[in-house]
């Protein structure tokens, strides 16, 4: 789905307003993703800390941003 | 206020609602609102308009010019400039993770709730919403029309409709006349 190309066109973009929107999106959609990983590896009965340690931020940045969802 | 409104003023402010939604803006602003005029079939606004030479075509043109304020979180056109293909990615999750995964998550449903819930007036808006209640207790009309939307949007400092509509020769002054010659406001749409 990643074309080098296009990457390289879009990161060597000198209009802001394309891209801004276009990291603010990925922001965006990193988040739906990571919830959804760290919902299912809760659900497969992984700790907060073996998630922690493979998206590579602390056990209390994790749990912090999750726990209250109830995962 | 909304009370004095008539029909067709009411329904070029159902519209403007619409045209933020579809222009994914974070809130409705002054140009939505001249677009919701220009929804408003027969109204003494768009006759004003027409006979000064303002085309609606060319007023679309203009506000789509206005530099979007994005406020969508996950833009697929943006995305897709990095080479990214949201549907290809919804498709997976959904693969995985069953039907509207994506969506369903915190971040996806705040993202929902911008393109299909609520959006709020901008303050320039209610301002407008406000000078079109003046307009029209000016001339002493006792209801608010698309006419006194029209003047309204022609305030200074109101926002990018006022910057479009005097660009196009159209002045607050002249327009007050017009709108007084237009009669007593009875018929007004």
């Amino acid at each position: 789905m990643t074309d080098a190309t296009s990457v390289a066109a879009a990161a060597s973009s000198r209009d802001p307003a394309v891209g801004l929107v276009a990291v603010a999106s990925l922001r965006g959609l990193l988040e739906s993703l990571e919830e959804l990983q760290v919902r299912n590896a809760r659900d497969q009965g992984w700790s907060w800390q073996q998630i922690a340690e493979v998206l590579q931020v602390s056990k209390q940045a994790v749990h912090k941003k999750y726990r209250r969802y109830g995962y | 206020m909304f009370e004095r409104f008539t029909g067709g003023a009411r329904r070029a402010v159902v519209v403007a609602q619409e045209e933020a939604r579809e222009r994914r803006a974070s809130s409705i602003r002054t140009e939505h609102l001249l677009l919701g005029l220009y929804s408003v079939p027969d109204s003494i606004a768009l006759r004003l308009l027409a006979e000064r030479g303002v085309d609606r075509a060319e007023v679309v043109a203009d506000v789509s010019a206005l530099r979007s304020d994005a406020g969508a979180v996950v833009d697929a056109d943006a995305l897709a400039t990095l080479g990214i293909d949201l549907d290809e990615v919804r498709r997976q999750a959904e693969e995985a993770f069953g039907p509207g995964a994506l969506e369903r998550t915190r971040a996806g449903r705040r993202e929902r709730g911008r393109r299909t819930g609520h959006i709020p007036f901008h303050a320039t808006a209610k301002k407008v919403m406000e000078l079109s209640l003046r307009e029209a207790l000016r001339l002493k009309h006792g209801h608010i029309g698309t006419e006194h939307l029209l003047l309204a949007l022609l305030h200074s400092g109101t926002g990018a409709a006022h910057d479009i509509l005097v660009h196009r020769g159209i002045t607050l002054d002249d327009m007050r006349v017009a709108v007084a010659d237009a009669g007593t406001g009875e018929a007004s749409g």
